[in-house]
């Protein structure tokens, strides 16, 4: 078992600490749990976790707090735990380095989906990059930027090869809006979303099967974007 | 400036007063000295009375005592002999001079003292007057502010000072002045407090320098002041008792909202808790069919539950004023894009369908708000309407304003019932009938509100609709139009 896994949760409430820990050892994964920031932040230094997963409500600092101090010197995967409304916290932390969200009370499903996808992201960025994205029927080939529905190549424009690039190189990752627009566009349009969403709009009326009820490209509500991949 | 021209006035008035009240003596004293030798001087003395008397009664008691020395003198110098001279040398003469000399005065004293009266009864009227618009004027007030101000304007009025100013204690502290530019920076001449039996309600302050504040005045304006104390009293205890009917109002709404709640919350509890504990027990086998249902009934429930909560916390926020809709420009289609995406498994046993024109504009609105509208609008008429029939979402634009209806085929709702269907835990049917938290309809028009928009439902030949109105407008800008790259690669 030592070649499983590590994940840090940082939460104070005991019982989400049990309820994850259970669920996640019964999963193969080692975990190790932390009740307050501080105690998290040195517990990711020395145990050099896989993937942390951190609530935003901790009793001695703010989760956005320990989101910024990690990504001083980590890459580490970062998901986080949240209530549900609060979307301005989940955008601060998410543009503070944070990988994915999650609103509690979750479906253990979407929490070990999320763990996959972290564990991908982190493994890719030591170099195996997949270039061929499926999702559904779609094929994205981003090094040779030709895309496909079937057979059948559908046509972008320049901004929305870029946009749809982005995030399909994060597929599985919720992008927030600021760095969707900081990425594809420019740092500078960060607060214009309207752009953004005009070419959402019109690349999911070339992607989706449905443009009325989108699949692939799925929206998160007040936060971003999210790639829906084939895993 | 006002008030020195007034000081000049009465001085030059005083003065004139005199020198009329001379003149008339003068007049009447060269009319007799040109018939002195027809007339015999008793009757002299008694026409010289009838000056007097006027000039008593029309200018006063200073004049009228003057003029009776005065004319005493003229008297004794023109018309009494040896003329021109102030001895006398018949008996007679002395009497007469005597007997005229007190008649004077006497006449002098009583009709001063009369005009004295008539002036005191005359302020007293105006006092009385003055006390009565004072009291008209702060009848019915309940804003110490407003009373604060009748006040001071009332005791500039009256006392024509330089200047007044009003300040109230409690738990608003404030203070009113006139005029408001100027403020004379010494202390000032008179203070009265504002009192009630509880205690001070604040002060009035006035600055006159001169002429100096009369004792009469100082009564007038501390009945001015208990007259504004009663005010402030009535005022403040209107405020308290409006809390408090507020207060009580809302107290009834909660232990509404508890008892409610508490049904509402313990349903879903109630069936985690049989559920959970029957797996737990040896009842239910491993193997049986039974125990994946419990298992999904329980995972249900916890969603439900879930929903619950989150509905209360909105409404309180709807409740409270916080809800501030964190608006920017969006995409109508878009919001009730990812609505059906998430809702496509409960919405399986009906037909939705789509009309939101491609040329909509921007809408200005709260991406997450707006999405929780139409998720309630259609989970409400997923939950009435029958299965395998149709729900409509359109939207189109009117003026300035964007108009979306949400349809289904449902039933009817009596048009008594209309509005209150945006009640809170507002149920038509019983509420065992249909599983909800009572709140979504209630929230839906919350949000709306706070977009500054409309929501209202209708009954159609089918079914019902409901209908809300968001301005396009927002902070005075028109939805952007923005230009595209549409050449592709």
């Amino acid at each position: 078992m030592s070649n499983a896994p590590h994940i840090l949760v940082i939460d104070d409430e005991p019982q989400i600490q049990r309820a994850i820990r259970t669920i996640l050892t019964e999963k193969g994964f080692k975990v190790t749990t932390a009740s307050r920031g501080e105690e998290g932040l040195t517990l990711a230094a020395t145990n050099e976790p896989d993937i942390i997963i951190l609530d935003l409500g901790l009793p001695d600092m703010d989760g956005v707090e320990v989101c910024t101090r990690l990504r001083e010197w980590t890459q580490c995967p970062i998901i986080i735990l949240s209530v549900r409304d609060s979307e301005r916290d989940k955008v601060s932390a998410l543009d503070k380095g944070a990988d994915d969200y999650l609103t509690k009370p979750f479906g253990i499903e979407e929490l070990l989906a999320r763990v996959r996808v972290a564990l991908r992201h982190s493994a890719s960025r030591q170099g195996t990059q997949s270039k061929v994205i499926q999702a559904g029927t779609l094929t994205i080939d981003l090094a040779w930027h030709i895309i496909k529905r079937g057979d059948e190549e559908i046509k972008l424009t320049a901004t929305e090869y870029k946009l749809l690039a982005y995030l399909a190189a994060n597929h599985g990752r919720v992008l927030t809006h600021q760095s969707i627009l900081a990425n594809v566009w420019d740092p500078a349009d960060a607060n214009h979303t309207e752009y953004l969403r005009v070419y959402m709009r019109q690349l999911r009326k070339k992607l989706e099967a449905d443009p009325e009820r989108p699949q692939i490209i799925l929206t998160e509500p007040g936060i971003g974007y999210r790639f829906i991949a084939d895993e | 400036m006002n008030f020195t021209v007034m000081r000049t006035s009465s001085f030059f008035s005083r003065s004139s007063q005199y020198l009329l009240a001379f003149g008339l003596i003068a007049l009447v004293t060269g009319i007799l000295f040109t018939l002195r030798e027809a007339l015999d001087t008793t009757l002299v003395a008694l026409l010289y009375l009838i000056p007097l008397g006027l000039i008593t009664a029309y200018l006063g008691l200073g004049p009228g005592i003057t003029s009776a020395l005065t004319t005493f003198l003229t008297f004794n110098y023109f018309f009494i002999k040896p003329y021109y001279t102030f001895s006398v040398h018949r008996p007679t003469d002395v009497v007469i001079l005597v007997i005229f000399l007190i008649v004077a005065i006497v006449i002098s004293q009583l009709v001063g003292r009369m005009q004295v009266s008539l002036a005191a009864a005359n302020a007293r009227e105006r006092e009385a007057t003055r006390l009565y618009e004072l009291s008209t004027a702060l009848a019915g007030l309940h804003n110490d502010h407003a009373i604060a101000q009748i006040l001071a304007k009332q005791v500039q009025e009256v006392s024509q000072g330089e200047a007044v100013e009003l300040s109230v204690t409690g738990a608003q502290p404030f203070s009113f002045r006139i005029p408001e530019a100027h403020q004379p920076n010494r202390s000032p001449e008179w203070v009265v407090p504002i009192e009630v039996a509880r205690g001070v309600l604040g002060e009035i302050r006035l600055w006159r320098a001169a002429p100096a504040i009369t004792s009469s005045e100082k009564r007038l304006f501390q009945t001015f002041a208990s007259q504004g104390a009663l005010a402030l009293e009535r005022a403040r205890l209107a405020q308290a008792e409006s809390r408090a009917r507020v207060l009580e109002e809302s107290d009834h709404l909660k232990s509404i909202l508890l008892s409610s709640v508490s049904h509402e919350l313990r349903t879903p509890l109630s069936t985690i808790k049989a559920a959970a504990s029957s797996l737990r027990s040896d009842d239910v086998h491993w193997d049986s069919a039974a125990r994946p249902e419990l298992i999904a009934a329980i995972d249900d429930e916890a969603d439900h539950l879930n929903m619950l909560v989150g509905n209360l916390l909105d409404m309180s926020r709807i409740e409270s004023g916080v809800l501030k809709p964190k608006r920017e420009w969006n995409i109508l289609s878009e919001i009730v894009g990812s609505v059906l995406t998430r809702m496509r498994h409960s919405a399986d046993e009906h037909k939705l369908e789509i009309n939101i024109p491609d040329s909509l504009p921007f809408i200005p609105v709260d991406y997450v708000q707006m999405e929780q509208v139409f998720t309630n609008l259609i989970s409400n008429s997923l939950k009435y309407a029958p299965s395998n029939t149709v729900i409509r979402i359109r939207a189109n634009i009117e003026n300035d304003l964007v108009h979306v209806q949400v349809s289904n085929q449902g039933p009817q709702v009596p048009t008594e019932h209309l509005e209150r269907i945006f009640d809170k835990f507002y149920r038509i049917t019983a509420a065992d009938r249909v599983t909800g938290t009572g709140l979504g309809l209630s929230i839906c028009k919350g949000i709306i509100e706070a977009h500054g928009g409309r929501l209202w439902a209708e009954n159609m030949p089918d079914g019902l609709t409901f209908n809300f109105t968001l301005p396009l407008i927002w902070e005075g800008v028109s939805p952007p139009n923005l230009t595209m790259d549409t050449e592709t690669e």
